[in-house]
């Protein structure tokens, strides 16, 4: 088994834990694992062709910004919020894990009836690749899984800081995916790195943002926003 | 050099944050001609090297530079004269992303690979989250909220979308650089089924932005409370930006080959968000929401005549280029009625062409340009596009396109003729109509009014340059 199944695991895990969790603290130290774990997954699925300094490098910065950072300024969100439970979500904890375990099946769904289309040509092209297609097909389930499960906070969610953390949820499936798919990419630090700094600022606009309504509506609950309408 | 287009406003903005306010607002302003400078640089072609490794100039992106460029000059303009009338507790801030927005903006207009131009995407909607915001009323709160989150999921699905696309290169083992002028010459090679995946999450990413239908329900919102030159800039400068997203995905697929896949996703998206301003626009109670609706209505226009091509094709590009000068010009009049009356409802707002004449008649002379009436060009795209449907022989595209015109300008005109000629209950002015702000919103429209009698022979080349990838010249 390749070590880096026991890290897609793991991220599966992050994202069940997150479905059910309420507490708004621990679904931000999850996502702050999860963030280091899905840095961590092109190191190791490089290892075959040897790690590179670059390599390291970046894995170094990703888990700075998507590890430390970002958790960094969702912490201060949640201290200053009075009530840090999500209440009333709009589905029900085990409905939403529940869903997040159709999406499982589904990923699995989608990811063997691509490969059926596409990886027999992309294999015959790439003999030497075959190992790495079959570790990609796994990488590919837990990106999409990922990522629905963080539309599915995203929407289900009341509490701002939730659909933050649905939004990054959502993020990192999207670059697994990426990982999966479009290896150019992870090639070229500059451009990586732009898509990093976009994700920083993004989580920081939101963090001021979110700031500005709790001190406005004295909580977080996306409720209270319901004046803007047709 | 193309970088300075996108490099000297960064610096600049970062400059006006801790600067005095006075001094922002000269920044402001000289930031805005030296930005003009470079553009018509850039558009003279009169620099050295046009490709670098993620940018180049497209005739596409040039254009859209040179009304993002022409737009800034006359919005800082207001701008500078609006800020000395209303007190704004953070008025660097608001200069200085101003200048950050516009960054952004140019460097979507010139970047060339793929994820750097979803980066400078990503960046124009982060840049102008503090411009909607700025005020921090409940009802500003909202409208950031739902911007900044729809639109960074929106673009989030665009980035997956990108991906599929590389990945269509990938699997078929072609490798070149991922941009869009390598991208267009290996086109037919790559493969179809995961190119069109990609087109579809890229349209309904960059289409979030773009505001087309049902993806909008961000965009009324943002554009009704954000303070006026955002607004102006947000709708005549960021929606044309984000639709060029759209519009390269578009071209690669009618390199590929997939043209007629493309054009049908386009036209469906398009008509879905005329009739939806349709519907929302009759009975609307806020003037600026209706602007913002009818924005919706006319990137749902452009987006039918990119989908149709040839002669519609044509009359989308002048279209952009007139919706552009004309729907900020009404955005900026707005304004000046929000600043003499302190609401935003149509009910409490009659009289303007009374009390405030130069406001007035820039308004309504916006209005019927707007709504495709001559001597305006918006009546000359929309004509262009009506009859390249024709010619395409898409029969129930124009039918539907015809029947939204009617029912938009209908209820448009119903709210405006309220507004510019019913009496109002009290004449109270809070702030007199003045000049300075008057004046930029008639540049504009005289603007659009030079442009549909003289349209300049670069221009002319330039849009015929644009559309010869998707479906050839307009002669004939």
């Amino acid at each position: 088994m390749h070590i880096s199944n026991i890290f897609l695991a793991m991220i599966l895990l992050s994202v069940l834990l997150s479905l059910k969790s309420n507490r708004l603290a621990a679904l931000v130290k999850l996502v702050a694992f999860q963030g280091i774990v899905v840095s961590a997954v092109p190191l190791v699925l490089n290892t075959a062709h040897g790690l590179s300094f670059s390599l390291i490098m970046f894995f170094l910065i990703l888990v700075l910004v998507k590890g430390l950072l970002i958790p960094a300024l969702m912490f201060i969100a949640v201290n200053k919020v009075v009530t840090s439970r999500e209440i009333e979500p709009i589905i029900g904890y085990h409905a939403s894990l529940f869903a997040g375990l159709i999406m499982i099946v589904l990923s699995v769904y989608i990811t063997n009836s691509l490969h059926s289309i596409n990886y027999p040509i992309y294999i015959a092209n790439h003999p030497h690749l075959a190992d790495f297609a079959a570790n990609h097909k796994l990488l590919l389930v837990t990106g999409i899984t990922t990522m629905g499960s963080g539309l599915i906070l995203l929407m289900t969610r009341r509490k701002a800081i939730t659909q933050v953390i649905g939004y990054l949820m959502m993020e990192n499936g999207i670059y697994l995916i990426g990982t999966a798919l479009a290896k150019v990419v992870h090639a070229q630090y500059v451009v990586e790195f732009a898509v990093l700094l976009d994700l920083l600022v993004a989580v920081l606009v939101m963090g001021i943002v979110l700031n500005n309504i709790n001190h406005t509506f004295d909580d977080v609950d996306t409720a209270l926003l319901g004046q803007l309408k047709d | 050099m193309l970088q300075f287009v996108f490099i000297i406003p960064l610096i600049a903005g970062i400059a006006v944050f801790f600067l005095p306010v006075k001094t922002g607002r000269v920044v402001l302003l000289s930031t805005a001609v030296i930005h003009a400078f470079f553009t018509t640089m850039e558009w003279f072609k009169l620099t050295g090297p046009l490709q670098t490794r993620y940018f180049s100039n497209s005739p596409e992106g040039m254009l859209l530079l040179a009304i993002l460029s022409f737009l800034f000059i006359f919005i800082s303009l207001y701008t500078v004269f609006y800020m000395s009338e209303v007190e704004m507790s953070k008025e660097p801030t608001f200069n200085g992303c101003m200048l950050l927005f516009l960054s952004a903006m140019s460097m979507v207009t010139i970047a060339d690979h793929i994820i750097m131009f979803w980066v400078a995407v990503e960046a124009t909607t982060l840049m102008s989250a503090p411009l909607i915001f700025i005020r921090r009323s409940k009802e500003s709160l909202e409208a950031t909220w739902k911007y900044v989150l729809i639109c960074s999921v929106g673009i989030a699905l665009a980035l997956l979308g990108c991906f599929f696309v590389i990945f269509s290169m990938e699997i078929s083992d072609i490798h070149v650089r991922i941009s869009f002028t390598s991208l267009y010459a290996i086109a037919p090679q790559l493969n179809p089924l995961w190119l069109k995946a990609g087109f579809i999450f890229i349209v309904i990413g960059y289409g979030t932005k773009v505001g087309l239908a049902p993806m909008h329900t961000w965009l009324p919102d943002a554009h009704s409370e954000s303070p006026t030159p955002a607004s102006a800039l947000l709708s005549g400068a960021l929606l044309n930006c984000a639709f060029l997203g759209v519009y390269r995905c578009h071209q690669l697929m009618f390199a590929a080959g997939l043209g007629e896949y493309s054009s049908n996703v386009l036209i469906a998206f398009g008509l879905a968000s005329m009739l939806v301003s349709a519907v929302f626009i009759l009975n609307q109670k806020d003037y600026k929401r209706m602007l913002a609706y009818s924005s919706i209505e006319n990137m749902g226009i452009i987006t039918i005549g990119i989908g149709i091509g040839g002669l519609a094709a044509f009359g989308a590009m002048l279209h952009i280029i007139h919706h552009s000068l004309i729907k900020s010009s009404l955005f900026l009049s707005a304004g000046n009625m929000l600043l003499g009356y302190g609401t935003k409802l149509i009910d409490k707002t009659g009289g303007v062409l009374r009390l405030f004449p130069k406001t007035g008649i820039t308004f309504f002379a916006g209005f019927v340009g707007i709504s495709g009436f001559p001597p305006f060009g918006l009546f000359i795209s929309e004509l262009l596009i009506i009859l390249g449907a024709i010619k395409a022989g898409r029969y129930v595209t124009v039918s539907i396109f015809i029947f939204s015109l009617i029912l938009i300008f209908a209820g448009a005109a119903k709210l405006v003729m309220q507004m510019i000629f019913k009496d109002n209950e009290n004449d109270e002015i809070l702030v007199p109509d003045k000049w300075p702000r008057a004046l930029p919103p008639i540049i504009l429209l005289l603007t659009s009014l030079v442009l549909t009698i003289w349209l300049p022979d670069s221009i002319y080349q330039t849009i015929q340059n644009v559309i010869s990838s998707i479906g050839g010249p307009v002669n004939g």
